[in-house]
């Protein structure tokens, strides 16, 4: 663990409002490649617009007010992402985003891929054949796939419909990833799939996930960050999470 | 040929609102599944019938008719156009009213369906009250589609320009005025009158869209 | 007093369901028996022999087959003014406008489409009089003209279907493209419009099926009974609504009359073919989000 490097992502004082009404009030936290940072919090604590104010997805929506910095470090640069540090399309390849609803468009399987890479990158032939490989084996899909890239994206299973979001992300060569309940729709045995391999995928990239899942949360998460009311109102670490009286208390408490 | 138009339109709106409104009890209460689908489907299709087919048909089925029962006039006659025009606006009418209460149904028709209602008075008490502005909204954009028709009453109503005194007299609508003085190419006078005519009409309508604006209503042009 | 109330209501409903359908069947029933028996080539080319008729090497008496042109290019005039022009504003109100811009061009719209076609075929009588006594002293109506205010008529119809198609996409696709770092005009362009293509393409089908039958625009922009095929876009033409209005009031001879109900039948099936087309497209596109 990377326990004293600098941190990639650094949210400080992070205010989001909705039409005049706050949703996240002073938030400030660190993301540090290597570990995975799980949010937790009762539904409308501000998890999913915290995520989003990460990638500058609540832009998207009407009426949004973001005050406050989100500073990102990239190859020895740093910058704030709402301060033109980089151009919006590249922030948000940057800093990649996993939905709860894999996301697939009624495409085929490498449309899916290869879409954004060549619509933002501008990569074609070989080097773009080799991307798509590339990012299918990292989250396992490509033995799986690998006949049948031309099938509409529509007929795989949720589980693989949700790794093939993750490789799509994982193509475009991000430094952060950003999930939002990426299990939620998904089995048991899915889910755990799922699991291995952002645990594997730790090593690489900072995350940052939501999870609605306390038993998820004791077998991902490196560190828990409790959001209440728009605020951060707690930080626990692994330690926390195995001693169950602090652990009966957060369960209380959020859920 | 104002009183023509409104009357017209009026009486269009009278025989159609009902209508409509006995359809939409039809599919949302007493007839489900198939027979409801089918009936929504019948209605859409309506709504693909050209306005001339309409206009070609009564000409030589109601007409006829028309003259054989009643024995006054030529048969060509605002009830013709009356007649007519209602099953041409109806599926604009019933469309409004249709999609109003399919948002409004699943919740409310499991609330009323507590309370013990039949379907007949789970329609009556519950989904035409909560579908208030809907019902404003079809009567209104109904009402826009009647007065703006030219075709039907071109073809139907007889195009006497005088007062429309009774059902069997032949009138003359502002839409038909505008057809026939342009058409016919005549250089007369009447040509100011065109636009007159024109003019009432385009801010009749404009009235109407801002009326469902206010209603809440989207007017999806059906 | 509730019970006759419901009992009424009941009659009603029924009466009102039995009465439509008795009418549509009867309509349909008239015009089938006596249109079926009409519809042959001759109805189409009259006395001229079918392929020079198609070659345009004679001209035609008495066919419909001339309004039937005259319809088409009516029609695809009317789609290469409104439909880019629609899909292009649609766009511009599901995805740009501002809530002040949205309200009041969703109020032009509305205004638009509840123009009586009879008062936009005025629009475009009066804009050839102002043309003429200005700087086109020539000017007069005709196919160019009628398919510029059909056009127009149309309009609301594509804007309307291209931007609740739009509207229609779940949140979560329509944030993908955003979170993969496409722009806002790369998402529109390659994963919204073409998540949107069906709906869009449905709401066009319905747009053509409105201009193949409007007759009221045409009247005052340049349809004639009898004109052949139109060889310019300033020529006057035919229209197989307006043949079918015209022989209503006009016809001559049993024979005449046979024909108008033909082509009556002939515009129906057309219109009826287009309806179906959109309906199925429209029900995909349902499906396809439902399966999610």
């Amino acid at each position: 663990m990377t326990e004293r490097a600098a941190p990639i992502v650094e949210v400080s004082d992070l205010t989001v409002s909705f039409s005049g009404k706050p949703v996240l009030d002073a938030v400030t936290l660190s993301l540090w490649t290597g570990r995975i940072t799980v949010l937790v919090g009762s539904s409308g604590s501000g998890k999913t617009t915290l995520l989003r104010a990460i990638n500058r997805l609540n832009e998207c929506f009407p009426h949004c007010r973001t005050e406050g910095a989100v500073r990102l470090k990239l190859e020895g640069r740093s910058g704030d992402i709402y301060k033109d540090f980089l151009p919006l399309p590249e922030v948000r390849r940057r800093v990649g985003m996993v939905f709860q609803t894999p996301a697939v468009l009624p495409f085929s399987i490498l449309k899916n891929l290869t879409l954004p890479l060549r619509v933002t990158l501008g990569i074609w032939g070989n080097v773009l054949s080799d991307r798509v490989e590339r990012a299918l084996q990292e989250v396992s899909l490509w033995d799986e796939v690998k006949d049948r890239l031309q099938d509409a994206a529509t007929t795989l299973s949720g589980g693989q419909q949700q790794r093939l979001c993750l490789a799509r992300i994982l193509a475009l060569e991000p430094r952060v990833l950003l999930l939002d309940e990426p299990t939620a729709s998904l089995d048991f045995r899915t889910t755990h799939k799922i699991e291995e391999l952002l645990a594997r995928l730790k090593e690489r990239y900072a995350i940052l996930a939501v999870s609605h899942s306390l038993s998820q949360v004791r077998r991902l998460a490196d560190r828990v960050l409790v959001l209440r009311e728009g605020r951060i109102a707690q930080e626990l670490d692994p330690q926390h999470l195995q001693d169950t009286h602090a652990f009966q208390a957060l369960l209380d408490e959020v859920f | 040929m104002c009183a023509g138009s409104l009357a017209l339109a009026i009486l269009s709106l009278v025989v159609a609102y009902p209508a409509a409104l006995g359809i939409c009890t039809l599919v949302h209460g007493l007839a489900r599944g198939l027979s409801a689908r089918f009936l929504l489907a019948l209605v859409h299709f309506m709504t693909s019938i050209p306005t001339v087919v309409y206009g070609f048909v009564s000409v030589f089925l109601l007409v006829p008719r028309l003259r054989e029962w009643f024995a006054v006039g030529s048969g060509f006659s605002l009830l013709a156009a009356v007649l007519t025009l209602s099953l041409l606006i109806l599926p604009t009418i019933t469309l409004v009213l249709h999609s109003r209460m399919e948002q409004l149904d699943p919740t409310l028709r499991l609330a009323a369906e507590a309370m013990g209602f039949t379907p007949v008075q789970q329609v009556r008490c519950v989904l035409l009250p909560a579908a208030a502005r809907g019902l404003t909204a079809a009567a209104v954009l109904g009402f826009g589609r009647a007065v703006g028709d030219t075709l039907v009453s071109l073809m139907l109503a007889g195009n006497a320009a005088q007062f429309p005194h009774s059902l069997f007299a032949s009138i003359r609508t502002l839409t038909a005025h505008i057809g026939l003085v342009l058409a016919t190419d005549s250089q007369s006078m009447a040509y100011q009158s065109v636009f007159a005519a024109g003019l009432l009409l385009f801010l009749l309508t404009g009235a109407v869209s801002l009326l469902i604006r206010k209603s809440g209503g989207k007017n999806r042009g059906l | 007093m509730q019970k006759t109330l419901d009992r009424l209501l009941t009659c009603l409903a029924w009466l009102s369901g039995g009465g439509t359908l008795l009418a549509v069947s009867l309509l349909l029933v008239f015009l089938a028996s006596h249109g079926m028996p009409g519809i042959d080539a001759a109805l189409f080319f009259g006395d001229t022999p079918w392929l020079d008729a198609l070659l345009a090497r004679k001209p035609i008496f008495g066919g419909i087959w001339p309004a039937l042109v005259g319809t088409f290019s009516l029609v695809f005039l009317a789609s290469v003014f409104s439909i880019p022009l629609g899909i292009a504003s649609g766009i511009y109100l599901a995805e740009y406008a501002s809530d002040h811009r949205h309200s009041l061009l969703d109020f032009m719209v509305d205004l638009l489409s509840g123009t009586p076609s009879i008062v936009m075929g005025l629009f475009g009588f009066t804009a050839i009089l102002a043309l003429r006594k200005t700087f086109l002293p020539g000017a007069r109506t005709g196919l160019l003209l009628a398919g510029l205010c059909i056009g127009l008529l149309v309009l609301p119809y594509v804007i309307r279907t291209t931007e609740s198609a739009l509207e229609g996409i779940p949140d979560h696709l329509r944030l993908l493209g955003p979170s993969l770092g496409l722009t806002r005009w790369q998402n529109i362009n390659k994963v919204l419009l073409p998540l949107a293509g069906r709906g869009i393409l449905s709401g066009a089908i319905l747009a053509v099926g409105r201009a193949a039958e409007d007759t009221a625009v045409i009247l005052l922009t340049g349809v004639v009974a009898h004109a052949g095929i139109p060889g310019s876009l300033a020529d006057k033409f035919e229209a197989l609504p307006f043949r079918i209005y015209y022989l209503a009031a006009e016809h001559r001879s049993p024979q005449e009359l046979e024909q108008g109900f033909a082509t009556a039948l002939v515009l129906l099936l057309l219109t009826g073919l287009l309806f179906l087309a959109a309906v199925l497209l429209q029900r995909s596109v349902e499906r396809r989000w439902k399966t999610r």
